[in-house]
């Protein structure tokens, strides 16, 4: 029996690391070690971990990569063992910003550790890496005025509404469809969900949630189309939503009938935009948050603080995709992505 | 028949309900849409009513169908291996999930919670594993395969019934028959009931769980490939999750008792209809998503609760009846 439990304890500590092993292959040993955390599994974190890869690469240092599965408590579990093994810098990508700030303090504490994606502005990260989400949003908003020029109804969906960048990005592309003026970041108003708001040209109905299941987001957006006979463009917050959106119209008839704007780069969503069914999206460029994550936080354990701007605000910038420049994208895409791993 | 009743008024309610809201509920392609849903919850619901008849349970459908969608994405796209081969491995590997969870709780005498338990662990990351944790789209290159699951069947002039509608359909008249109109039907029925009287009477009675589990997992699986198929992406991490749940709701609401014995399949599809409309009602009401577990845990415990007082008000009407026969018969003997 002894053994058995010794042999099954050896099976289970051997499995994580086998899972481990791609990710630190090749890289130098006893170096410097960092630690990248998303705020869940995207494709999205794919092409930022492609990043990671090409900064592991050029600055060679080792950066683990890791992605909670199951939100929150996955992603303060990881964090925490991460400060067990005296990681050398942490770049996380806070789930809930304004109640993370404790355990983003405490890492802050041990080592370093900035934010990337989305911001934890109260707290002591050193800076953050990203885009200003309400400009992403606004210039979604700005997409969907080129789309249906004589407005209309707009639905919007996304995973969940929890994380800081995502509330921005939402209220980006309220502000900009209901023709008010830009918000500054530090006194943001955020408009409650499930109610229609309506300014200008348009109408935005409601967003839609689905916890990142792909089925819910697609009958969400089954749903939407049904009961909404005069909507008129489909904007997706989070990279899965317009795929599943295009799925749902698809089914329904509807494609190139009802608009759809999307943010990040799923495949779908770019063949959608080559073949005209999405009018298209923000790119946030995420293999540069990897990229840079790795940049920062190299220099700051090797003890240069000149990596931090004033303001620490180390900016992304957005790229707007549409049918003029989605060939050329798609094919940049495919070669960092291979380039990466 | 009466056990259904319940259940079936609470569907009733609720379309209504929502028809009369929202008339768009009752449109073709929102009719469509939900019955569509409503077949593959329903296919795995039948799988997990089988377990939940012999008093056992099975928590890993949620992972089977997770592993199982995951597979067939892999192989078929990473590993280009041909359709009917992949087909035939996913559901082979499913057949062996269910094989390996009866041979568990019958011959290991594990109880089948924890058995299936672990194996909702095992499966989940099983397919993280074999994914490597990435997102995995079968892109527009499975145009056929897909039509499994958001096939269109022409039935009258423009009316269209959804394909999953018709394999459910299928499925329920096959596990109908097996269960109510065979022999085996009886056993399983009776094993929910006392398995050791069953076991006494000479029948084998470790081979009926068995093939209870099977068909679990095998449904279960079966509806991981509809499911893959019908978002056209597949996520490892979350295809699936928490879906055994629906199903055992389904299961349970469609008159299974969880205590084994009792159960009929079309109590169980309507039951995993209730759910989908539920959803369905919520969306077309423009009742924010926040609440949409608050109403649907809401309205199916008021169900419940409802079912509960009709049918203790119906026992008591009954016994009161029997009383009186009784007394008359009584006063019958005591005048002669």
């Amino acid at each position: 029996m002894k053994h058995t439990l010794t042999l099954f304890a050896a099976v289970i500590l051997a499995l994580p690391s086998c899972n481990k092993s791609d990710n630190s292959a090749g890289k130098p040993a006893g170096g410097l070690k960092i630690a990248y955390v998303t705020n869940g599994i995207d494709p999205f974190w794919n092409n930022a971990a492609a990043g990671v890869r090409a900064a592991e690469k050029q600055f060679g240092v080792s950066c683990e990569v890791l992605m909670p599965p199951k939100g929150i408590v996955d992603q303060k579990r990881m964090v925490e063992t991460l400060l067990a093994q005296g990681i050398q810098g942490i770049a996380i990508s806070p789930i809930d910003a304004k109640n993370q700030i404790d355990l983003i303090n405490d890492a802050a504490s041990h080592t370093n550790v900035v934010t990337h994606d989305s911001d934890a502005p109260d707290s002591k990260r050193l800076c953050f890496i990203g885009m200003d989400n309400y400009k992403a949003g606004r210039a979604a908003g700005k997409l969907v005025k080129e789309a249906v020029p004589n407005g209309g109804q707009v639905m919007l969906f996304v995973g969940r509404l929890e994380q800081l960048n995502v509330q921005q990005r939402r209220q980006g592309v309220i502000d900009e469809l209901l023709d008010r003026p830009v918000q500054s970041p530090a006194s943001m108003n955020f408009d409650a969900a499930g109610k229609p708001l309506t300014g200008g040209k348009f109408t935005v109905l409601d967003t839609r949630t689905d916890n990142f299941d792909y089925s819910r987001a697609k009958s969400n957006a089954e749903d939407a189309v049904n009961s909404n006979p005069d909507m008129v463009c489909m904007v997706g917050l989070f990279a899965y939503n317009i795929p599943a959106c295009k799925e749902a119209l698809k089914e329904a008839g509807k494609l190139g009938k009802i608009q759809m704007v999307s943010f990040d780069e799923q495949d779908s969503t770019l063949a959608g935009i080559e073949e005209g069914q999405v009018f298209g999206t923000i790119s946030q460029q995420p293999y540069k948050y990897g990229f840079e994550s790795v940049r920062v936080l190299t220099a700051l354990a090797k003890g240069d603080k000149s990596v931090i701007p004033a303001g620490g605000f180390i900016e992304v910038p957005i790229v707007e995709i549409r049918k003029g420049n989605v060939q050329k994208f798609r094919e940049d895409l495919k070669k960092l992505q291979s380039a990466g791993q | 028949m009466k056990k259904i009743l319940g259940i079936l008024g609470l569907l009733i309610f609720v379309c209504s309900l929502t028809a009369i809201i929202n008339p768009n509920f009752l449109g073709a392609t929102n009719l469509f849409n939900t019955l569509r849903w409503t077949s593959l919850f329903g296919i795995i619901s039948i799988g997990v009513a089988f377990v939940i008849i012999t008093g056992g349970i099975d928590l890993s459908v949620g992972s089977t169908i997770g592993l199982v969608g995951t597979t067939l994405a892999y192989l078929l796209t990473v590993r280009h291996v041909s359709t009917p081969l992949a087909i035939l491995i996913v559901l082979g590997l499913s057949l062996l999930i269910g094989l390996f969870h009866g041979l568990l709780i019958t011959k290991v005498k594990l109880q089948p919670f924890i058995v299936t338990l672990c194996g909702l662990l095992l499966y989940r990351g099983a397919a993280r594993f074999i994914s490597n944790d990435q997102s995995l789209g079968f892109g527009s290159a499975f145009a056929g395969l897909r039509e499994l699951a958001i096939g269109k069947v022409p039935i009258i002039g423009s009316v269209t019934l959804p394909l999953p509608l018709l394999i459910m359909t299928g499925i329920g008249i096959i596990a109908a028959v097996f269960l109510h109109r065979t022999i085996y039907g009886r056993y399983l029925l009776a094993i929910g009931r006392n398995e050791t009287a069953v076991r006494f009477s000479g029948i084998r009675t470790d081979r009926i769980v068995i093939l209870a589990y099977v068909v679990c997992s095998l449904l279960a699986g079966f509806g991981g490939i509809l499911f893959a198929l019908d978002v056209n992406s597949v996520q490892p991490s979350g295809l699936g999750e928490a879906y055994e749940l629906y199903a055992i709701a389904g299961a349970v609401l469609g008159g299974c008792s969880l205590r084994g014995g009792e159960g009929s399949i079309t109590g169980v599809i309507i039951g995993a209809a209730v759910l989908r409309v539920l959803y369905n009602a919520i969306n077309i009401l423009g009742i924010p998503t926040m609440l949409e577990y608050s109403i649907i845990g809401f309205v199916l415990l008021a169900g419940a609760i409802a079912d509960e007082v009709v049918k203790r008000y119906a026992a008591k009407r009954k016994a009161a009846r029997e009383l009186l026969a009784d007394d008359s018969v009584r006063s019958d003997e005591a005048s002669a």
